[in-house]
């Protein structure tokens, strides 16, 4: 059996550094972003509502309240962070020098 | 929430409760007395508690200024007019002129009915206050 | 200042911790009371308060209410249902303050921005 010589093996398919990464259309952060304020303040108005159910004494289960509640927490804390970091971020290109 | 009002009513059903069983040992401790000091002769003794003046229901609901709850409060201690127990006993220092002893008429069995009512309502006054306690020790854990 | 944002859980919750801490002051009653002759048991009713609080008006205090569909004087056999109404009281507050301070706790994330 004959080996084939080492030769030159074309590329498959092309590679360029731009379809390397994905790129994300701007506006798709911003959009991710208004939807997550969105499910947060879904998990707000759930939690008040289960709150609510509480006080009421018209709650079924208690533990469900009580996920509600810290998922709600949970959820504001995490965008709280988003918005820092994304703060930071702003200014640390504020600060780059041209 | 008012933690001294909530133990102070707790406490005062635990001290009716506590009465009435030392009432209890005392009649069953002179069931087999003969002589007693007023010389009436011995006659099972019960507690009388009523609810705590000054928490009249009308005055709570009016919210009259200086009502609340105060729990129990012993009013007296009566005896109960039973009729001896008579005995046959010629030989006893206390037979009377045909030889018959009178015992109290203490019956263990009523005493002892009494007694556990009462040490249930102790346990009940107990669980009571440690839950005012656990109630009030969450309170203090709010903010973490 | 703190009211604005609050939402009627919150309010609402406060009214249940009042009625709370108020019916274990009548079951604590009712318990040192089981063999006072002529005692008619008491609970706490908040409903009416309630209503009011969910039209948007200011609620005023739970209230004392007698049980009148109890016999009243001595009921010693009452101390288990007692019992049982005192464990689910005090579960029932507990879980309102845990509730009130996961509340609280998600103001405080949003107002202190939670900086490193």
């Amino acid at each position: 059996m004959a080996t084939e010589p080492v030769g030159f093996i074309p590329a498959q398919r092309e590679i360029s550094l731009d379809s390397a990464v994905p790129r994300e259309q701007p506006g798709d952060f911003s959009a991710w972003l208004a939807g997550s304020l969105g499910r947060v303040n879904q998990d707000l108005v759930r939690a008040d509502e289960g709150l609510q159910q509480l006080a009421s004494g018209e709650t079924q289960n208690l533990h469900q309240v009580m996920i509600a509640l810290e998922e709600a927490r949970i959820g504001v804390q995490l965008l709280v962070q988003v918005r820092n970091r994304l703060l930071d971020a702003y200014q640390d290109i504020l600060r780059m020098q041209v | 929430m008012d933690y001294l009002q909530a133990f102070a009513i707790s406490a005062s059903g635990m001290a009716v409760e506590k009465a009435r069983v030392d009432l209890t040992a005392v009649n069953l401790a002179n069931a087999q007395s003969t002589r007693s000091a007023d010389g009436i002769g011995v006659r099972p003794l019960r507690l009388v508690s009523a609810a705590r003046s000054g928490t009249d229901f009308p005055a709570l609901l009016a919210g009259a200024a200086g009502a609340s709850l105060q729990g129990a409060q012993i009013v007296s201690i009566t005896t109960l007019a039973t009729p001896p127990r008579l005995v046959f006993e010629p030989g006893h220092p206390d037979a009377d002129e045909n030889g018959f002893v009178a015992y109290p008429g203490i019956n263990p069995v009523a005493e002892m009915i009494n007694m556990l009512t009462a040490v249930r309502a102790y346990e009940a006054d107990v669980a009571a206050l440690n839950a005012a306690k656990a109630m009030a020790l969450r309170t203090l854990q709010i903010g973490g | 200042m703190i009211n604005a944002i609050e939402g009627l859980g919150a309010s609402m919750v406060k009214l249940a911790l009042d009625a709370a801490a108020l019916r274990h002051q009548a079951i604590a009653n009712n318990i040192a009371n089981l063999h006072s002759p002529g005692y008619v048991p008491l609970a706490v009713s908040f409903e009416s308060q309630l209503e009011a609080l969910r039209r948007g008006q200011a609620p005023g205090k739970p209230e004392l209410v007698e049980q009148l569909d109890r016999a009243p004087g001595p009921r010693p056999q009452d101390a288990d249902m007692e019992m049982v109404a005192l464990a689910e009281n005090t579960i029932h507050y507990q879980a309102l303050i845990k509730g009130i301070g996961t509340q609280l706790a998600i103001l405080s994330a949003v107002a202190s921005d939670q900086r490193r």
